[in-house]
This record gives structure tokens, C-alpha cells and sequence, in this order.
């Protein structure tokens, strides 16, 4: 049996939606891990079986004897959030073929969580298995750039010039200095039905997003930025502002990539803002605002300006 | 929740997120569920609150930016209606005030002893702007 | 439906061969899997079923032998039988998985064909991985044959699916000489194997829709220590009588006889050496040719390794008076396991018997029946003496200067 898939029209009709993520969870105020996996589980109205990498979202919302979770939810470890609901979907098949669920009429969706750390380090080998053996499940990555559960060590998601506590900025040091992964492409080279790259504060396009994946067959990925007040350095209540400067000044352009080929742009700003404004509204790049790192706020313009061309010029070759 | 001794839980440290069974979570608001002693549902993060976001119908448009930005899950809206926050699972972020979009702001944050009904009452007017705010319609 | 496999009463089966039997006949719901060598037959074989319809289940496999016990325990908590294999490296791979999935008390049945553990990289059978799993909180059933590897899977499934139990078990079979040596083994008809275990009773399932549950929560220093009391009481107390029954259904259905712990001429033995693996049945042709010679020696072989019979082996070994402990492990820096836990079975006991211990089979070297004889001759002298004639731990089949210690 196919389910239906929930019918968002807009933020009123969205806003009717009942919650399957509970308060007085412990994550930060302001979190935007939070955000996505609201805008994620409110997108269907489908069963849930989750997972989650250990992290933030993880220590944060299962924390004994509480559960912040309204739908099956697993977590194992750091890096195997992946194959935990892999195991479960697989167990599904088996008990369905078997004719042994419990409500076999129902279609439960199969979602992972992970931070940047659990997906573009540790976990990334799991990951890769999960959509190789192209397991129907969705992953979801809650990329705050940094190992934000443990005190904010760098990933391989970390950019240019952050300072993070094991690349930290110092008299000879920006920061850390090696590009971000990118990660969407080697998602996308595994041939996955459906790969997208999103931002809660952009709530239409993300939620379009993640339905396009809930319908998907086969196993989808979702990179979704995840503005982390206490390792980026901001003021909690800028979250969503934060955010939509990263979208608008296309440091985090919102695109998606179907069957490994198809590359679309989904959003394109009105007005695109400096990279400058960017790294200026976070502390963790203060340091760059000095004499002896500014070039680098140029290498970035520069860089974000070159990637934005190579996505527009891929989405015209519809290659 | 009580600190049980070793035998007095569920093994493997599985909770049960409710009393009973539940169909159709997805379309059953809070108020109809039967959260079990185990959900964060039925804890409270009050106290982490230094500043709280009180709420002035009388310029809500109802756009619902709040719902969708508040981390918590403490903006109660029911019939496509803002109708309220939940105390209980504000952590006093500030969110929901910044992405207002009205003038004057229909949320906005108070110290945590304010009262309320002071608060509505020195509610700020509207600010000129060179233009109003523009709100998405959707 | 799966197809049925006709058998015949005895087939020719390696240990590797009789698991997958096993696996097959209980009809595991997801087999999530990685090879490595001497356990790649397993799962080759179990493809091989599923590739021809003797298989109605999912099977995954996976990218790592971490990533098969992940999708082992996503799998478990979903609700229904599931089952893997794997060895040495691989084993080690998947330690930090093992801890989730006894802790979370989850069914798991893992088929370890034992493997040393390299540095040196080493394919041989030695118990190294065996021992390494030993603290994770998961049932221990070692099997001394390709019999014994396909009836201990059934008893395996049995115990740990039970809801009063619900710890995941390993079956340990040697590397290459069970694993890959046939040998007539007694069958029973699928029916029989499956009735035997019974349909998967779920418990706790994530895929109960009507009942969402949480896996796999933190707990921290207000919690933590309950639930693993909990756990360990379940493993100390409910495993134990479970398995008995088992093992008396088990042979109520095939005559076969199995026992926590194995003896072989203990009744009136005044010496005897302990072991586990192929070594026990090595070890019982020697007793008997001593036998035969009037020596009253004896064997015993651990079939239950964790939990650890104790009271079981004191009992068995009341009246010996000299007892050689042989571990097929380097113990890196102690004495070998079988010494310590024995020593530590026997302490409080009126026992006055000469203990030492012996370290063999490295890699896959093999523990000769001269070695054996040896050993013997040792502990006749240290029961004349009544006292230890040798050093406490010693090596035995190793080129070069004798070495021993303590
Ligand atoms: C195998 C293993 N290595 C290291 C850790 C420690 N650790 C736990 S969470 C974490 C970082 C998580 O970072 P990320 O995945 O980005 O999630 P975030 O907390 O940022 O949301 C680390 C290093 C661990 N739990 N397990
Ligand atoms: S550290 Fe960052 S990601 Fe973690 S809970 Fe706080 S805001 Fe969220
Ligand atoms: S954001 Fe402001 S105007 Fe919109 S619903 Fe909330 S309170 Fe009302
Ligand atoms: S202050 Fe933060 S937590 Fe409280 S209602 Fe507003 S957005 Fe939600
Ligand atoms: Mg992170």
C-alpha cells in the first residue's frame, strides 16, 4: 500500500500538525538540531522508526529515564545510526514477506540522524554500506560543522577558518585549514534515488524536500544546516537569522541532486549577501576580521562564488 | 521520576514514550495523548529560563513563523491559530520574537517575574518604519 | 514460505556447514553478515539458501563486521530472530557493538568460529576472540565438533529468545578443526529444528506502531549502575536453569546430552586438565589410553562459558588433586583465564588440589597427544608432592628455551 503524502499547502495549514518530538528535551536554547527534526517528522504523517548517531541530538533526548521521541526511536553509537535503521527496515521486509506484522497496513518511514561528525567522519563507511545496498531509508544529517556534544573539536565539515578546540585560532593559525567535505557529491556518486541539501529556516523548501524523499524508493539523503549557538558563537534567538544568512550569501546553497545526475537549485536568494556578513555575525570566525587573516574572507567570497557557478552551470548541463 | 532501584524498570533501559497503545500519534495533539511518566513531554525546563516570550493577540497575524521556528515545541497552535506558549518546554531562546514579523512585535521577551497582564499593558506601539515589514504569504 | 530441505539422518557436515544448517532450519528473520575467514562458509552458505529459496528472510550483507552487528541489533529491536557470524579481526571489529546489543537485551545469536588475533595476522584457530568477548554480557555455548556447532545454535536461540531472558548468545565452534573438518552429523528435519525453537515472540518491538519505544537511552552515574545489575542478575540468575531445560528438551527430542560442564572420566579422577574447544575431545582419547594404564585421569571440558558454572565445575572437581588449566590464549601479562577462573571457583572450597596452568595452540598449533601425556605426567608429580613440581604457567608445543613463568 503507497501513503499518502501530507498535504502542506502553507504555514497555517503546516502549523496543524502534531508534534512527534517532545519538549524539555536538553538541547541548547536555540538549537537548530531541533528545528530540522521537527520539520522532518511533522513533513509526513506516517509511522516513524527512527535512529540517531550518538551526539548532540542524541545525549540530549534520551536521556534516562526520559524520551523525547513519540515514534520507535534506536541509537547504538557514534557512528552506526546509519545501519541501525537499516537492520530495522530490513527486519520490516522480513516480517512482511513473513506476513508477520503487527499492523501490516501501515507503511512506517525508516530515518536516521547524525551529526556532521557522525556522517562526514566516523560514520561515513556505514553510511556508505546503508545506500550501496540501497536500504529504503532516509539519513539525515544535522550539520553544525563541528563536534558540538564534546566541546567543539573540528569535522571534516568544518570550513575554512573556523576556529574549533582542535584547530584553534592562535598567533600563526586561522583556524582550521581544510575545505569543507562535500559531501553531497559523494552522496550523490552512489547513485541514491534522492539527495538534497537543506535549510530549516527556508521551512517550504526543506519540507518539499523531505516529502520528494518519503517518496523516494530507495535510500535518500538529506544534508540540512544546523546553526549551533554555543559552537558558532551567536546569541540563541538568532538561529533562524544566522541561518538564512548562510542560505542568502549561497555559503549553503539549497539544491538537490535525483538519481545521482539531476541537479536542480531550489532556491535562489533575492538579494545574495556578502560572504563578509556571514562570518561576521559568528564567533567563531571573529579572528578573521583582523589585518593579518581578512584575506581569507576574500578566498571565501571567491570560493563561494566559483561553487555557485559550477551548480548553476551543472544544472543547465542536466548532468 | 523516581530513582527506582535495579529491579524496579524495564530491561535494557527501553522506555515507553506512552501509557497504553496509541494509533494515529501523528494527527493526536498533546491534549489527547497518554504520555507515559517517561516522556520529556511531562517534565519541565522552566527554569532555564532567564527571560520568557509573553504573547499579544490583539497584533498576531497568525503566520505561524513561531510554530515552525520554535525549537521546544512551547508554541501551542491549534486551528491554524497562534494561540499560546507552553511554559513548561520554553527555554526562553528568543526565537519566536525575532521571527515575528509584526509591528509592533506580537511576542516579545520579558524578565522571567513579569506579569503578564503588566506586560500587555506597556505593550510597545507601532514603530515607523520606512516601510512595513513585508510577510510572506504563506 | 521458505522451501523445506530434505536431510538425511546423518549428513557429512563441517561445523561451518551445521550452523548455517541451524540458521536455516530455525528460520532467522534478518541474517545481517560480513565474512572473514575461518566463519566466510556461514554466511556463504546461508547465501546459498537464500539464493535458492530455503530462505524466506532478509539477508543483509554488510560493509564491516561493525556494520553487520549494528544491522543486527536495528534488526533485533525491530522485533524478531536474527543471527551472524564472524571471527578474530573481525570479532574485534564488532566489540563495541556486542556491549549495545547484551545491554540493550537483544536476542542476537553470533556464531564465532575462533580465531587468533593478529599482530601477527594469523587465520588458525586459537581462542583469543572467544576470550576477548568474555566481559560483554552475552551467553557463551562452545562447541567441540560439527555436532555440537549445529545442536548448540538450536539451544542458543532457544535461551536467549526467552522473555524471562533476552541476552544475546554466542556459539563458538574452533577455527578449521571444527569449522572446516566433516564429520557425520546428526540431523533433525527442518520441522523438528524449528518446532524446537518456536515462532519469535517479540518484545519491546519498535515495529509495534501501536507501542513506539525508545532504545538505546544514556544513563549516567544515577542510573547506570542499576541497569547493569539488572543485566548481570538476568545473566547470573535466569540463564542458568534455562539452559538446562534446554538441554534436557534437546535431548528428550534427539537423545543428544549436553551439560554445562563436560566430564569425561571424573567420576573417581585424582587429576585432570580443563579445556574447552577441540581439545577437550583430543584430551579425552588420552585419558582413556592413561586409563588403560591405571591412571585415574580426567577431563573437563567447559561447555558454558558465560555464564561461568561455578558451582558446577567445584562440584566436579571436589576430589581432584591436581588440575592443569589449558588456555588456548596468550594471556598478555597474567595467568591464563581458565587458571583464574578455577582458582577463583575453588578458593573458597575445602580443595587442597595443586593448580597450574598451560598455554597452548597458538595460531593454530597443535596440542599433540604427546603434549598431553606430558602435561599429565606434571600433574601426577605435583598430586605426589602435593605441591607445584613445575612453574605455574608454562608453554607447551613452543620452539626454543623452555618458557614459563611464576
Ligand atoms: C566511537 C566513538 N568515538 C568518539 C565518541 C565521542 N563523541 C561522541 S559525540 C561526538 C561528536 C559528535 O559530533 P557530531 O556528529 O557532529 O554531532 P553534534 O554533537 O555536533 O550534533 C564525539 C566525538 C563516541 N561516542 N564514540
Ligand atoms: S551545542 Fe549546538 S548543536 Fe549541541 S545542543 Fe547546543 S546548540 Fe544544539
Ligand atoms: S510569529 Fe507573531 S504574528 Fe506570527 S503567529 Fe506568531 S505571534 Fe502571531
Ligand atoms: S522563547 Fe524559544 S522556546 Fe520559548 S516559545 Fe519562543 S522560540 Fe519557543
Ligand atoms: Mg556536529
Amino acid at each position: 500500500m503507497m501513503s499518502e503524502i501530507k498535504k502542506i499547502k502553507n504555514l497555517k495549514e503546516f502549523s496543524t500538525s502534531a508534534d512527534r518530538f517532545e519538549g524539555a528535551n536538553l538541547l541548547c536554547p536555540g538549537c537548530a538540531h531541533s528545528i530540522i527534526v521537527r520539520e522532518v517528522l511533522n513533513a509526513t504523517n506516517d509511522d516513524l522508526i527512527l535512529a540517531a548517531s550518538t551526539g548532540c541530538l542524541e545525549v540530549c533526548t534520551a536521556v534516562y529515564p526520559y524520551t523525547s521521541w513519540d515514534a520507535s526511536w534506536i541509537h547504538i553509537g557514534f557512528e552506526n545510526g546509519s545501519s541501525a535503521v537499516a537492520g530495522a527496515e530490513a527486519m520490516y521486509k522480513a516480517l512482511k514477506t513473513k506476513g508477520r506484522l503487527k499492523q501490516p497496513e501501515r507503511t512506517p518511514k525508516f530515518v536516521a540522524f547524525g551529526g556532521d561528525g557522525a556522517t562526514y567522519d566516523i560514520g561515513f563507511q556505514w553510511i556508505s554500506g546503508c545506500f550501496e545496498r540501497g536500504h529504503n531509508m532516509m539519513y539525515v544529517c544535522l550539520d553544525n560543522e563541528v563536534y558540538a556534544n564534546t566541546g567543539g573539536q573540528r569535522s571534516s565539515s568544518t570550513p575554512i577558518g573556523a576556529s574549533a578546540t582542535t584547530t584553534p585560532a592562535g598567533s600563526i593559525s586561522y583556524g582550521e585549514k581544510k575545505n569543507k567535505k562535500d559531501m553531497m557529491a559523494i552522496m550523490a556518486a552512489h547513485g541514491a534515488p534522492y539527495v538534497a541539501q537543506v535549510s530549516p529556516s527556508k521551512w517550504k523548501d526543506m519540507v518539499a524536500k523531505i516529502q520528494k524523499g518519503f517518496a523516494a524508493e530507495g535510500p535518500v539523503f538529506i544534508n540540512a544546516i544546523s546553526a549551533c549557538t554555543t559552537e558558532w558563537k551567536f546569541a540563541p534567538e538568532d538561529t533562524i537569522a544566522i541561518t538564512d544568512l548562510a542560505t542568502d550569501s549561497l555559503v549553503f546553497p539549497l539544491y538537490e541532486i535525483i538519481n545521482g545526475t539531476e541537479l536542480n537549485i531550489t532556491y535562489r536568494p533575492k538579494n545574495i549577501v556578502p560572504v563578509r556578513d556571514y562570518l561576521g555575525a559568528q564567533g567563531r570566525f571573529k579572528h578573521l576580521f583582523t589585518k593579518q587573516y581578512e584575506y581569507l574572507i576574500d578566498e571565501w567570497q571567491t570560493r563561494v562564488d566559483l561553487k555557485w557557478e559550477q551548480l548553476q552551470r551543472r544544472e543547465e548541463a542536466r548532468v | 521520576m523516581e530513582k527506582a532501584g535495579w529491579d524496579g524498570f524495564e530491561i535494557g533501559a527501553m522506555l515507553r514514550t506512552f501509557d497504553g497503545a496509541i494509533q494515529n500519534i501523528a494527527t493526536t495533539l498533546p491534549e489527547d495523548r497518554a504520555y507515559s511518566q517517561s516522556s520529556s513531554f511531562t517534565a519541565s525546563v522552566a527554569d532555564w529560563r532567564i527571560e520568557k516570550p509573553l504573547f499579544n493577540k490583539d497584533y498576531c497575524i497568525d503566520c505561524q513563523f513561531c510554530w515552525i521556528y520554535c525549537p521546544d515545541m512551547s508554541i501551542i497552535a491549534r486551528d491554524k491559530k497562534m494561540v499560546g506558549i507552553d511554559f513548561d518546554h520554553c527555554k526562553g531562546c528568543g526565537i519566536c520574537v525575532e521571527v515575528c514579523p509584526t509591528n509592533p512585535k506580537s511576542l516579545l521577551m520579558f524578565p522571567e517575574q513579569k506579569d503578564e497582564d503588566m506586560a500587555l499593558a506597556e505593550w510597545p506601539k507601532k514603530e515607523k518604519k520606512e516601510k512595513d515589514t513585508e510577510v510572506e504569504e504563506d | 514460505m521458505a522451501d523445506t530441505m530434505e536431510l538425511r539422518d546423518i549428513e557429512v557436515w563441517d561445523g561451518n556447514m551445521a550452523a548455517s544448517h541451524a540458521l536455516r532450519q530455525v528460520q532467522v528473520d534478518v541474517v545481517a553478515a560480513y565474512p572473514i575467514t575461518p566463519s566466510t562458509p556461514i554466511v556463504e552458505n546461508y547465501a546459498g539458501f537464500a539464493a535458492n529459496a530455503y530462505v524466506d528472510g532478509e539477508f543483509v550483507m554488510t560493509e564491516s563486521e561493525h556494520g553487520a552487528m549494528s544491522c543486527c541489533i536495528g534488526a533485533s529491536a525491530a522485533g524478531g530472530r536474527v543471527a551472524t557470524a564472524t571471527s578474530s579481526q573481525g570479532f574485534a571489529l564488532m566489540v563495541e557493538t556486542l556491549y549495545s546489543a547484551s545491554g540493550m537485551r537483544l536476542p542476537i545469536i553470533l556464531n564465532v568460529v575462533n580465531r587468533a588475533i593478529g599482530a601477527p595476522l594469523n587465520v588458525n584457530g586459537d581462542h583469543s576472540d572467544m576470550y576477548m568477548g568474555r566481559d560483554s554480557g552475552w551467553i557463551q555455548l562452545d562447541a567441540y565438533n560439527p555436532q555440537h556447532a549445529y545442536d548448540l545454535n538450536f539451544i542458543a536461540f532457544k535461551v536467549a529468545e526467552d522473555h524471562d531472558v533476552r541476552l544475546p548468545a554466542m556459539v563458538h565452534q574452533d577455527g578449521f578443526m571444527t569449522s572446516h573438518t566433516a564429520q557425520g552429523v546428526h540431523t533433525m528435519t527442518d520441522e523438528q529444528g524449528f518446532n524446537f525453537v518456536g515462532e519469535f515472540k517479540p518484545m519491546n518491538d519498535m515495529l509495534d506502531l501501536d507501542h513506539p519505544v525508545t532504545h538505546g537511552v544514556q544513563t549516567e552515574e544515577d542510573w547506570h549502575f542499576e541497569h547493569k545489575a539488572r543485566q548481570q542478575h538476568a545473566l547470573m540468575t535466569a540463564v542458568i536453569p534455562k539452559i538446562e531445560a534446554a538441554f534436557d528438551a534437546f535431548e528428550a527430542l534427539t537423545g543428544r546430552r549436553y551439560n554445562l560442564v563436560e566430564t569425561h572420566q571424573m567420576d573417581d579422577a585424582e587429576m585432570a586438565v580443563i579445556c574447552m574447544g577441540t581439545s577437550v575431545e583430543t584430551a579425552m582419547e588420552v585419558v582413556n589410553e592413561l586409563r588403560a594404564n591405571g591412571i585415574k585421569a580426567g577431563v573437563v571440558g567447559i561447555r558454558v562459558f558465560r555464564p561461568w558454572p561455578m558451582e558446577q565445575l567445584a562440584a566436579v572437581l571436589k576430589d581432584v588433586k591436581a588440575i592443569g588449566t589449558l588456555d588456548r590464549s596468550s594471556p598478555h601479562g597474567t595467568m591464563g583465564m581458565l587458571f583464574n577462573e578455577i582458582s577463583g571457583s575453588l578458593f573458597n572450597t575445602d580443595t587442597k588440589a595443586v593448580l597450574t596452568n598451560y598455554i597452548y595452540g597458538l595460531g593454530g598449533r597443535d596440542l599433540t597427544k604427546a603434549h598431553l601425556v606430558g602435561i599429565f605426567n606434571d600433574l601426577k608429580a605435583n598430586m605426589d608432592a602435593g605441591k607445584p613440581t613445575t612453574p605455574l604457567q608454562q608453554y607447551i608445543g613452543l620452539r626454543g628455551p623452555k618458557l614459563s613463568f611464576f
